[in-house]
């Protein structure tokens, strides 16, 4: 095939992005990436391990996280957001912009001197702010790309005109603080995929969460703060503790559809919930096989290839026990113990069960920023401010020449989102070679 | 190969990084490279402050023009980042990429013992001598290239097959799909209306037959089988047969999409095809507009979700609900109880289309597996998990949600493919999580219900996947395969006993017997993981880049001899 | 002896092999993170755990390093989809063979993950702290146990042997996969078989050794290996049906053998 001219735009860097620009690359098409956080990785750099297999996530995915940033036909703006999308399929420009990171990007070696120094401490958004990192800072261990960001809002020779300790620590005169945003035009675009994925609740609205006690009582945590205690490399180095007084729990209660399936929150379901609480579950055993475990659901909802064997080995070796149920109250004793109030649709008994800690599978909402974004590629929405997409043909949004892909339009799991990405992958592709 | 390397000297030249102070602030770098300079065939060392950067790089090209190196190390921080940069370099400097290795003495070294100075001195030292002992045994490689005929074979012409024809053929290939019915469409010729949007079955799916008979690229050959298949990624020959006509195609790739089979409902709650019917059965009747029932119950998980077939079919749950909602359109006086064990509507709007049939009087029972629902002749005792009694629901027509299984004769079409299939009979993908339309051979791909049961959107989505993953193969007129694979060299084909043990443990079917009857490694599908090499039992294969002879020298260096 | 007085000072000579994808990675983590753990062990770098041939362990062992780590992806996690289940199976095989002379104990295989680095860290200072407790190899220093190493000689003979690597290499499929009669070989019934081959190549092996060095009677093998004659002579006559030995002479009634 003849070299082509026309490039594609991929929004988001999450797996479902990742995915869809490595297809195209691997096709012979340039594609430009624009990712708004620090590094691409998305939800999946965050998950400790993935059903129904229980690979470690990172494993799986940091050899796609250096192909994309390496691959030669993937040009990656990191720490960078569309600003202004112009044209129709076939002949998009686009505007980029890319905020300073106070950091030369081909200098910085990774090797974090200047992290050691820097006396600034913050909250880290990527561990769920379960953990303290620095004003200067790699936004995950094995981030790509691997160079370091100043936290501009944070940073004390920002906000109160002193320190600039890292700037002298740096060897390789890495650090500039003169850097400045800039704007990237870019011209050409065949097509645009958006994949920039999923905010949960909690990120946009904690009091719908407080009935739970989420937020008011501390052994009462959200499901990814669960993935990152779990984590090897998470604040807690793999081992489970209660934040109440570090003791490691042996009673856990998961709690389903918190803002699911629910008349008050999201009318939707979330999907994964169900699989990933098990997940969780089976995981918190591996630690500790004196751990009990109890699901409190509604449905369960494994429909997915291996899902169900994956729920039945749950129950039968991880000492996991699924209660069907309503949750009515959630209440904690003098020593913080949680204690759940429910009932039981097994035997339509109001029953109390006093745990160590809770988990709650919060609801996957829209992410953050998308009505600007929809606004910026004029596409539309649907009822729950996911992007629209044509009946049977989920990579499809309303507007000719834009693509999605992954849970900007929908809660799914990883496996569906790699294959919609590839999906509109080839619909970009057919654009871009004029079909 | 190995005689040729006889007669070269070999020159190593070893360049230790400090990279800053990050492995200079701990052990003595210049110390170093001045003491490995004594190490066999090592001829040139050097030490830089970073030896990546623009100095770095221009100082090991220079070396190696200056004192004819032809083996480079470097000791730095970690092959995982830094490979292909130093590879890049010294191919710019005219030695052939593979003869560079890595020795890492950041990472694995001198941030994990930085209070232990001395012994992360002498550390750094065993495995710079073990790095340039191995470097003296590498060996030139170069990059395989594969011809690709730009043309692709769907198997199955249902939605998920014609979803990815019709993509390739955009894209500018030429798609032959392989239907082993007289036409086209698959599963939705006899369905009514499709949930969650109510639209005609046969409207939809006429629509997309349409396309894909208006296509340009695109031949539907029907009735036919594929019969044999020779060949792999990029190079397939396929032989189908066409009512006792027999054809020839030569393709790139190949995608299966031969969807899924009906579950016979014989001896399932008194199954009798007319008061007791499927779904399936029910459509039709649905679409003829010829109900006559007044009190319909539909039993969910109908031979699925137990232990003979442990899986969900994901899409009986919807095609209970979106057939109850079409008989409460018919006449909402009509009776419609669902009894179910989990409600799987997931998503957004699966959910919706869920409290829609409530709405419209549907009427759900929970039931649990320990105690399946009871059918009697005329009537149903189920107990019902939510009110936790037994409820007796009359009917007059029960209707059974079985599951889609695979299709009796996948088993045939893997053997032609080398592809595997998972315990129920449907096909096994590469990597459930990460390369869900992927097969482990290169080349061969997968979408829609015949790898596991979806609903229309995701078989759609499918089929365009397995198109895109074609597409990375068929966009180029060769591909590059990395060097470092799997060979069995000319000097040890007699070794070769012909055992095949290689072929069985190959993850990637890349090893066969060709015509001479000689094992022979298909380089374009090895992925250099070195299992043949580990148990071929003559050692008779060799992985290169990670020979034999490579991995035992870093061994002696260590060991001592 | 000097096992026992060098124990306390004693600082092992380790060697891993680390996989690419899981293992090397959650080492690098372990820098990245800083962890610190003692400098023991160097590391060869291969793409899968199940790359591991045999025949390097024993080799490393027989050149006097203390002990030697395998490490590859978690079951399930292998970036080639089953190479670690390869890599059990030859582990699992060259422990047999060095239990026969208690070595058994310095060999390890173990599964890191990328995330792992601070376990990375944990399980090699355990596997140092481990053989520190043993103590220094007896076939390290300058005085190595003679008669060790030629038993360790024969068993890297015998892993590299056609017969162990055959049964190696087809464990898997014969046990996991029916044949093509529909059946399946138990793992149980499996085990007697490994085991039996085991031994018999590791005490044939060790009479190829012997013969290699001098002709010698039946009888005098049996003496020299500490091995009763009427299993010498029935692996001798294996030996000969496979080429690998033959008559040398006949002396008396008593034949000679030799290697071929
Ligand atoms: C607790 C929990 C556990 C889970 N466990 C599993 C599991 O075990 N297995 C499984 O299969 N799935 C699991 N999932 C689901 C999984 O996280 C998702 O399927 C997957 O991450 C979706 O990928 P994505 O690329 O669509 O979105 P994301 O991972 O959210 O990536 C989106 C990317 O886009 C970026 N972005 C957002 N807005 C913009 C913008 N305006 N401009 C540029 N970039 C932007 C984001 O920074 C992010 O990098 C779990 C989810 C949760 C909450
Ligand atoms: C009763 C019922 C109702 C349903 N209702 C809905 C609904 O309302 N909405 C929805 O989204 N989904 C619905 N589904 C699911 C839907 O039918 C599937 O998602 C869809 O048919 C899958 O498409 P496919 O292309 O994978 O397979 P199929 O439709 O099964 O097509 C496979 C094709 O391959 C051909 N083939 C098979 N073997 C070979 C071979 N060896 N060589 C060549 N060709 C071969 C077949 O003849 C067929 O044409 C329903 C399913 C059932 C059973
Ligand atoms: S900015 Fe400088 S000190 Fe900080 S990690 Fe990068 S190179 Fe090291
Ligand atoms: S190296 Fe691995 S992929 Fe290549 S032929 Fe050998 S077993 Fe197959
Ligand atoms: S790649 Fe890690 S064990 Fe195979």
């Amino acid at each position: 095939m003849e070299k082509v001219s026309k490039s594609a735009l991929v929004i988001g860097g999450g797996i479902a992005g990742i995915q869809a620009a490595l297809d195209l690359a691997d096709m012979g098409i340039h594609v430009d990436m624009v990712e708004k956080k620090p590094c691409i990785g998305g939800r999946m750099a965050q998950l400790d391990k993935t059903f129904p297999t229980n690979d470690c996530s990172i494993c799986i995915l940091a050899p796609k996280l250096s192909e994309c940033y390496r691959h030669p036909n993937i040009t990656l703006y990191s720490y960078s957001e569309v600003q202004k999308v112009e044209g129709s399929a076939g002949n998009f420009s686009a505007e980029i912009l890319k905020r300073a990171r106070y950091i030369k990007e081909e200098e910085c070696i990774n090797c974090g001197l200047c992290v050691e120094k820097c006396p600034m401490r913050v909250e880290d958004e990527f561990d769920r702010e379960l953990r303290k990192r620095r004003a200067i800072y790699i936004y995950y261990l094995q981030g790509v790309p691997a160079i370091m960001t100043i936290d501009k809002e944070k940073c004390l020779w920002f906000t109160k005109n002193a320190c600039r300790i890292c700037e002298k620590t740096c060897e390789r005169e890495a650090i500039d603080f003169e850097q400045e945003d800039q704007i990237i035009k870019l011209e050409n675009i065949g097509s645009i995929i958006v994949a920039t994925g999923y905010s949960l609740i909690e990120d946009i609205d904690k009091d719908v969460l407080k009935n739970y006690g989420y937020g008011k009582f501390r052994n009462v945590v959200s499901a990814l703060e669960f993935e990152r205690l779990e984590c090897a490399s998470g604040p807690q180095g793999g081992h489970i503790k209660r934040f109440s007084d570090g003791k490691t729990p042996k009673k856990i209660a998961f709690l389903q559809c918190i803002g699911s399936r629910s008349d008050r929150v999201e009318k939707y379901c979330s999907s994964i919930c169900c699989m990933y609480t098990t997940k969780e579950a089976m995981i918190a055993y591996e630690h500790d096989n004196e751990l009990e475990s109890y699901v409190f659901y509604i449905d369960m909802r494994a429909g997915g290839k291996g899902f169900q064997s994956f729920l039945r080995r749950g129950a039968a070796e991880y000492n996991i026990k699924y209660i069907k149920s309503k949750i009515a109250q959630i209440t904690v004793d003098e020593k913080e113990n949680p204690i759940i109030i429910y009932e039981d649709l097994d035997n339509d008994k109001i029953t109390q069960l006093k745990v160590d800690l809770v988990v709650l599978a919060t609801c996957i909402v829209p992410p953050q920023g998308i009505d600007n974004l929809a606004e910026i590629l004029g596409i539309e929405l649907n009822d729950y401010n996911f992007i629209k997409t044509t009946p049977f043909i989920p990579v499809e949004t309303s507007k000719n020449g834009v693509f999605t892909c992954g849970c900007v339009h929908e809660p799914m799991d990883i496996p569906r989102s790699v294959a919609e990405a590839s999906g509109a992958a080839a619909k970009a592709a057919e654009i871009i070679r004029g079909g | 190969m190995s005689e040729e390397r006889n007669e070269e000297e070999i020159r190593v030249g070893v360049f230790v990084c400090h990279c800053g102070s990050n492995i200079g602030g701990v052990i003595d770098c210049k110390k170093l490279a001045e003491e490995v300079r004594n190490f066999p065939d090592v001829a040139y060392t050097e030490d830089n402050l970073y030896t990546c950067s623009e100095n770095g790089l221009a100082a090991i090209k220079k070396a190696v023009e200056e004192h004819k190196l032809n083996r480079v190390v470097v000791a730095s921080c970690t092959p995982r980042t830094h490979e292909p940069l130093f590879r890049e370099c010294i191919s710019e400097a005219g030695l052939n990429p593979y003869l560079f290795n890595f020795v890492n003495i950041r990472d694995q070294c001198t941030w994990v013992h930085m209070k232990h100075p001395e012994e992360a001195y002498d550390k750094a030292k065993d495995l710079i001598k073990m790095g340039a002992a191995k470097a003296v045994k590498l060996e030139p490689l170069d990059m395989i290239m594969v011809n690709i005929n730009p043309a692709a074979l769907v198997i199955g012409g249902g939605v998920a097959g014609m979803s990815a024809a019709l993509s390739l053929s955009r894209q500018g290939f030429k798609t032959y799909i392989v239907e082993k019915e007289d036409k086209l469409g698959g599963r939705l010729n006899s369905l009514h209306k499709l949930f969650p949007y109510d639209i005609e079955a046969t409207e939809f799916v006429g629509k997309i037959i349409n396309n894909v008979k208006n296509a340009q690229n695109l031949e539907v050959i029907t009735s036919s089988r594929v019969i044999n298949i020779e060949g792999f990624i990029g190079n397939y020959e396929v032989e189908i047969d066409q009512n006792g006509n027999i054809r020839k195609l030569e393709v790139g790739a190949i995608i299966v999409a031969v969807g899924s089979s009906l579950l016979n409902p014989q001896g399932l709650f008194g199954y009798d095809g007319i008061k007791r019917i499927t779904q399936y059965e029910l459509e039709p009747k649905l679409k003829n507009k010829d109900l006559k029932a007044k009190e319909v119950v539909m039993i969910q998980c109908a031979g699925s979700r137990n232990d003979e077939r442990p899986y969900c079919s994901s899409v009986c749950c919807m095609t209970a609900l979106k057939n109850a909602l079409t008989i409460k359109e018919l006449n909402p006086d009509i009776h419609v109880t669902i009894l179910f064990r989990d409600l799987y509507t997931p998503g957004t709007s699966y959910e919706e289309y869920y409290r829609k049939a409530r709405e419209q009087g549907v009427l759900f029972v929970k039931y649990d597996e320990d105690r399946m629902p009871n059918v009697e002749e005329n009537q149903v005792k189920v107990f019902n998990e939510y009110i936790g009694d037994e409820m007796i629901i009359a009917y007059d027509l029960l209707v059974l949600s079985t599951p889609l299984v695979a299709n009796s004769d996948n088993k045939d079409l893997a053997q032609l493919l080398k592809v595997p299939l998972e315990a129920n009979g449907f096909f096994l993908e590469a990597h459930v999580k990460l390369r869900p339309n992927d097969f482990a051979t290169d080349g061969v791909y997968i979408g829609g219900s015949a790898k596991w049961p979806v609903d229309i959107t995701e078989t759609i989505s499918q089929g365009y996947a397995a198109a895109s993953r074609a597409s990375t193969i068929l966009s180029h007129e060769t591909i590059e395969v990395e060097g470092a694979t799997s060979i069995l060299p000319e000097y040890n084909k007699s070794l070769c006993t012909g055992c095949e043990v290689c072929i069985k443990v190959c993850p990637y079917n890349a090893i066969k017997k060709n015509e001479n009857d000689e094992i022979e490694i298909i380089q374009a599908l090895c992925k250099g993981c070195g299992l043949c090499a580990a148990t071929c039992t003559n050692k008779a294969l060799v992985i290169r880049h990670f020979t034999d002879d490579q991995i035992l020298s870093e061994i002696y260096a260590y060991g001592g001899e | 002896m000097r096992m026992e007085e060098n124990r306390v000072s004693f600082e092992p000579k380790l060697l891993g092999f680390l996989c690419n994808w899981c293992s090397y990675a959650g080492a690098d983590l372990a820098g990245v993170s800083r962890i610190q753990y003692p400098p023991n062990m160097r590391v060869i770098r291969v793409m899968c755990s199940g790359r591991v041939d045999p025949e390097f362990v024993i080799q490393a062992l027989e050149l006097g390093i203390d002990g030697v780590y395998v490490m590859g992806c978690h079951i399930g996690d292998c970036h080639y989809l089953d190479g670690n289940y390869e890599a059990i199976r030859k582990f699992d095989m060259t422990k047999k063979f060095l239990s026969f002379v208690g070595l058994d104990n310095r060999i390890r295989l173990d599964w890191v993950s990328a995330s792992e680095g601070v376990r990375f860290g944990e399980v090699v200072s355990k596997f140092v702290e481990d053989i520190k407790a043993l103590g220094p190899s007896p076939l390290s220093g300058d005085t190595p146990d003679q008669e060790l190493l030629e038993k360790v000689k024969a068993i890297r003979e015998a892993v590299s042997s056609n017969r162990m690597r055959a049964l190696v290499g087809r464990q898997r499929k014969i046990t996991e996969e029916e044949n093509v009669y529909g059946e399946k070989v138990p793992e149980e019934e499996f085990d007697v078989l490994m085991d039996q081959a085991i031994k018999e190549e590791y005490d044939r092996h060790r009479i190829l050794l012997a013969l290699e060095k001098d002709s010698k009677s039946v009888k005098d093998l049996g003496i020299e290996l500490n091995l009763d004659p009427s299993i010498v002579l029935e692996h001798t006559l294996t030996l000969k049906s496979r080429s690998q030995v033959d008559f040398q002479k006949i002396i008396g009634n008593t034949p000679i053998f030799m290697r071929i």
